[in-house]
């Protein structure tokens, strides 16, 4: 899980992870306010029920159900280094789902660093399984490693 | 967002299938192709490989062309665009959040 790749392999398949990096007119400090606050996360990112900023919290986001999933993305807090670091495993979907709604097991990091003008914030969206729980697809079969490369020519087109 | 749902759905169930992945990669690697070229050597009959060819043609994959009593099939690299936007679903979803954060930020950081 490196902050700089896009994909980094692994034995059963690739993950993909996203990131988003940012410079904000802020404090670090201020910026945490908002990344751990409850009450303030619901008024950029969703409502979070139960949510505290301390390792091994559980909390959970109301999403859009699909199929035999809930819509809640069930969360457990990994990391608070306050104004610096917070973790935190974002899970949720069903295995019965594909696209939308599908097996989710992936992990939201955001580091805060203060730069000349305020702080960069950097989100790294890590963990996602391409294709995902589709069991056709699990046998990675050679068609399969078509497509892929495929997708990537159609996602080099879109950049 | 349901439209964009169905349509990766669509997409990926159509890909799901073995023998219809098969289909599409021949037609993949041909410029075009006929239903009797595509059913040649393939083990499955006619009738099933037409099948298979309206659920690539809905799900958007392959588009075709009709010429005399000959229908030609190409791919449409363009149709696998779905399954990326699915991938990228989050980075849109935190680009768009970030955005939010930072009013949120000016309102309470003025």
């Amino acid at each position: 899980m490196t902050q700089t790749a896009q994909k980094s392999g692994t034995r059963e398949a690739e993950t993909h992870e996203i990131v988003v990096d940012e410079v904000f007119p802020h404090a670090p400090e201020t910026i945490w306010e908002a990344l751990t606050t409850g009450a303030l996360i619901a008024r950029w990112l969703m409502a979070p029920t139960g949510f505290e900023p301390i390792v091994g919290n559980r909390f959970t986001y109301k999403t859009t159900p699909a199929g035999a999933w809930d819509g809640l993305i069930r969360c457990q807090v990994l990391e608070v280094v306050p104004n610096e670091r917070f973790a935190y495993a974002w899970t949720g979907g069903h295995e019965g789902n594909v696209g939308y709604g599908s097996r989710l097991d992936t992990v939201v990091t955001f580091t805060l660093s203060r730069v000349a003008d305020g702080t960069r914030l950097r989100v790294v969206h890590s963990g996602f399984v391409l294709p995902k729980n589709e069991t056709a697809f699990r046998s990675m079969s050679d068609g399969w490693k078509k497509v892929v490369r495929q997708l990537d020519t159609v996602a080099g087109e879109q950049d | 967002m349901i439209s964009e749902t169905t349509t990766v759905d669509t997409v990926m169930r159509a890909l799901a299938d073995r023998t219809r992945r098969a289909v599409y990669e021949r037609i993949a690697q041909s410029d075009e192709i006929t239903v009797v070229e595509l059913t040649r050597g393939s083990g499955v009959t006619q009738g099933a490989i037409s099948q298979h060819l309206k659920s690539l043609k809905q799900a958007g994959l392959v588009a075709e062309r009709p010429e005399g009593r000959n229908v030609y099939y190409r791919a449409r690299p363009q149709g696998l665009a779905p399954l990326v936007d699915w991938v990228s679903h989050y980075g849109i979803f935190w680009r768009e959040r970030f955005a939010d954060l930072r009013t949120l930020l000016k309102e309470i950081d003025p």
